[in-house]
């Protein structure tokens, strides 16, 4: 399925990524997405992404929730008039046939206060089953985006279960004789045991505080992708303090302010290196 | 006259936005047409609008500069219309030129663009680079008159069956065409369809009849079944995967029905059916942890559980609770109540369902064995939800609800976050509100002692806005030495509805009273000694009398007793300002006098402030 889409995406014209190597609470948190979204430039990109939700894991007992699981993920910058149309293409490709099921976009705006980003979009169901969700983004970082991207993220572990027809992410079918589970399951059981029960607190949030520190004399020395990386550190130590059940409602607001205005500081600077790139080439 | 038909070709819009663009089109149609549609149909792929136009723009009048300025300002002002000065007409000593209208053909494609970008959404997007903001992206305009097209080029039938182009002959054939390709324009026929499709005993208690009526084009009603070993869990829990999740209607049991947008009914019903359990079966896995731990164990484990920076976890929250019930009165099914009520929280099914926070607890309850007072009592803590939505049915269900929003009051004002402007990110003020209507409608005594001063005069004001009273009333009341929340409440409307010839002798009585005595220091006790003249032997007598008798009428809860008590210090107090003269040149005299005056305020004034009361 994962070979598939790679090539439907290839063959339209993606630039063809590999997973991002910070630890991502979702595909968008790439920089491959997240910042090419920023400025004018056409972008097409498709990726496999892993991404990692201290607090969704269930300790590999419950067949719908996990700390790890995997994304794929489509940009396309600016979106075309028939973006929909490729996209329910890619669904034929790996065998949905939509005059037989029942495809439905519902209404599903999305917003990552993290990274003062949101966008309007939906979910897509097949059958009632959540397959894809969808986004037309509009800002990033707090900045209006000049070129507006579609954002294709198919959840892979839904989208099998749906082909395969298993009820259990652990039961599919991942290489012959191989499943999903068999994969999974044990590190599923470790990292839970972590996020909830061991991560070390006081550590997290001095590192928390670290990361910022060198987000910010990053920023100074504009160097806008390393000083990413270190708001997406700054992002995953929030969730797993979040997980360890560390931060109180309040407080949350305040973490989340916090790298939020990291985002913002590295988009603007992110946009601002590009536009002199370019003045500079055309110079 | 020929006849528009207007389509704007979408991507998906949501329910909301449909609904917004049927409430704005036929004032879009009147302002940019002319006319009144004579059909808005609005659905999420498209909406349309057919409308009997004329064939020409009326003429319209252009007003220019004064006559009195022809000399300097009519060659500029022909210029710039295109014809030459000479040509201008003069209306009410205004120059101007009439622009002739134009063939509603010519004109269609502007005023077409203008209703298009006429149209608000409570949320709007960009999409490309044509600086047009919409619901979603709009991807094709179709506008007919009669046979001609005169915007755009065709319709498109159903996204999945009917992806191709489709011709529209004419306005008039616009339905049946479309039909034809599966999508039905009109929704309220899509609503019919639907709602004769179900089967009989179908609900919809989170009503999402409307919304589905807007998420497909051609509803096909199906039917479908979940496993029968989920009826396990609490019927609620059902509903909400089913219907908040899946916008299904329940069907009693383990039947359901839903709306599907066309596909193999068969491929489609075993999906739904698969995606169903599949929720239910996460549910289920959470529900038996959280059993097998008991809602006993639960409880115990609320100290991890911040209930608000700052004002420590659930456990003590819990123990808060226990005392407000107590000091509310509550028997031992609220105390019991009040033990397990947060114990919710640390279950699991509570973040999967945080809807359902409360009722599930109740659930747990009842399964542990507890009493049924005691579960519909956890299970109807955070009632009334809304203004107009039931209040506890259970005494201990009151109590406990009361109390719980005594504490997140209270916590919050001691945190410094009482609500500002339209923030109201704790729902204090519908807090207040429930609070209100407890003890109005649930006739529950809410001590306002129990509040604090910064929460009583939050919740008082609520009060002011709730009650069907003039709002002087209700500020008389609170100013009374009624120092329970109903009490207010029933002073205030019972002052409200006190007859003229009763309330003024009081009020007069009050005013003069408290005017005299307003700047004053009284003597701080009334010397009998002092007292020199019989009228005003007789105020003290009177007051003497009738100060006890508001006081027990008041704590009996006998407004009317109290009322009429007090006003039996009319005439004594009449008479004390015929005869008396109230600045005695003796000191001693008038402070005593005084001193009366503050006696004869403050006894009325147990009944509330009636200077508030204008008369």
């Amino acid at each position: 399925m994962i070979r598939t889409l790679e090539g439907y995406w290839a063959d339209y014209g993606c630039v063809l990524m590999q997973p991002y190597h910070t630890e991502v609470a979702a595909g968008t948190m790439n920089p491959a997405t997240a910042l090419r979204s920023l400025g004018p430039k056409p972008w097409k990109v498709a990726y496999v992404e892993p991404v990692i939700r201290p607090t969704d894991g269930r300790y590999g007992e419950n067949p719908y929730r996990f700390q790890h699981y995997l994304q794929y993920q489509v940009v396309i910058k600016p979106a075309p008039a028939d973006i929909l149309d490729v996209y329910f293409g890619s669904l034929a490709a790996i065998g949905i046939d939509a005059k037989k099921h029942d495809l439905r976009l519902v209404e599903d705006d999305w917003e990552q206060p993290t990274l003062g980003a949101w966008g309007l979009g939906w979910e897509v169901w097949c059958d009632g089953m959540e397959i894809t969700q969808w986004t037309y983004f509009q800002q990033f970082g707090g900045l209006e985006l000049e070129a507006i991207p579609a954002e294709i993220t198919y959840g892979t572990e839904r989208l099998a279960m749906f082909l395969q027809r298993k009820r259990s992410a652990f039961e599919l079918e991942w290489a012959p004789g191989v499943t999903w589970g068999d994969v999974y399951r044990e590190s599923e059981r470790e990292w839970s045991t972590y996020n909830f029960e061991v991560a070390p607190v006081d550590v997290l949030m001095r590192r928390f505080g670290e990361y910022e520190e060198e987000c910010r004399s990053l920023i100074e020395r504009r160097l806008p992708l390393p000083a990413y990386d270190q708001v997406l550190k700054s992002s995953h130590t929030f969730n797993l303090l979040d997980a360890r059940g560390a931060v109180s409602v309040t407080e949350r607001a305040a973490y989340i302010g916090r790298v939020r205005d990291l985002a913002r500081a590295v988009c603007q600077l992110y946009v601002d290196l590009e536009a002199e790139g370019d003045a500079a080439s055309a110079a | 006259m020929p006849r528009l038909l207007l389509e704007i070709g979408c991507e998906e819009l949501p329910a909301r936005a449909c609904r917004e663009a049927l409430a704005q089109l036929p004032a879009l149609s009147r302002a940019h047409l002319d006319v009144d549609p004579e059909h808005v149909w609005v659905g999420p792929r498209r909406l349309a609008l057919v409308a009997e136009v004329s064939d020409r723009t009326p003429d319209r009048w252009i007003k220019g500069p004064p006559e009195s300025r022809r000399e300097q300002a009519a060659e500029g002002f022909a210029r710039r219309y295109g014809v030459s000065s000479d040509e201008l007409e003069v209306r009410d000593g205004f120059l101007g030129v009439t622009a002739p209208g134009q063939s509603v053909r010519e004109a269609l494609p502007q005023r077409v663009d203008a209703i298009v970008r006429g149209l608000e959404f409570w949320k709007t997007m960009r999409w490309d680079d044509s600086g047009l903001r919409f619901a979603r992206p709009v991807r094709w305009l179709l506008a007919k008159l009669d046979s001609e097209t005169v915007v755009g080029e065709a319709s498109f039938g159903h996204r999945f069956q009917h992806p191709e182009p489709v011709e529209i002959d004419s306005p008039a054939a616009y339905l049946d065409v479309l039909r034809a390709v599966d999508v039905e324009p009109d929704h309220d026929e899509r609503r019919r369809r639907i709602v004769e499709g179900l089967p009989d005993g179908w609900s919809d208690p989170a009503d999402v009849l409307e919304e589905v009526v807007h998420l497909v084009e051609w509803p096909v009603v199906l039917e479908g079944s979940f496993d029968e070993r989920f009826l396990q869990l609490p019927v609620r829990v059902v509903q909400t995967a089913m219907q908040s999740h899946q916008r299904y209607f329940p069907l009693g049991g383990n039947r359901f029905a839903f709306v599907a947008n066309g596909g193999d009914p068969e491929v489609v019903r075993a999906g739904n059916e698969r995606v169903l359990e599949g929720r239910l079966d996460d549910a289920s896995f959470t529900f038996e942890r959280d059993v097998k731990v008991g809602i006993d164990e639960l409880a115990t484990r609320l100290d991890h559980i911040t209930f608000f920076a700052g004002a420590g976890s659930f456990a003590e929250k819990a123990e808060r609770l226990l005392d407000l019930v107590t000091r509310l009165g509550g028997g031992e099914a609220s105390r019991e109540a009040a033990r397990l009520a947060k114990a919710d929280q640390a279950a699991e099914l509570v973040r999967e369902f945080p809807d359902l926070e409360g009722h599930i607890g109740a659930e747990y309850a009842r399964l542990a064995g507890y009493p049924e007072a005691v579960c519909a009592a956890v299970d109807e803590q955070y009632l009334p939800e809304g203004p107009d939505t039931p209040i506890p049915a259970t005494e201990a269900g009151r109590i406990l609800s009361a109390a719980d929003k005594i504490d997140n009051l209270r916590v919050a004002f001691e945190l410094g976050r009482r609500p500002t402007g339209s923030r109201d990110p704790y729902g204090l003020r519908r807090a207040a509100i429930g609070l209100c209507r407890l003890a109005i409608e649930g006739s529950l005594s809410i001590p306002l002692e129990l509040l604090g001063p910064d929460v009583a005069e939050f919740v008082l004001e609520r009060l002011e806005v709730l009650l069907p009273v003039p709002v002087e009333f209700t500020r008389a009341a609170r100013a009374s030495g009624v120092d329970d929340l109903g009490g207010v409440a029933r002073l205030a409307e019972a002052l409200a509805v006190l007859p003229d010839e009763r309330l003024d002798p009081i009020h007069t009585a009050y005013t003069r009273a408290s005017r005299i005595a307003a700047n004053a220091n009284g003597s701080g006790e009334l010397d009998p000694a002092l007292l020199q003249e019989p009228a005003e032997r007789a105020v003290a007598d009177a007051v003497a009398r009738v100060e006890p008798q508001i006081r027990s009428a008041l704590d009996a809860g006998d407004l009317h007793g109290a009322l009429d008590a007090a006003v039996e210090l009319a005439s004594p107090l009449d008479r004390f300002f015929e005869e008396v003269l109230v600045m005695a040149d003796d000191s001693a005299v008038r402070a005593n006098r005084l001193q009366l005056m503050l006696d004869v305020r403050d006894a009325l004034g147990l009944l509330g402030d009636f200077s508030q009361i204008p008369r």
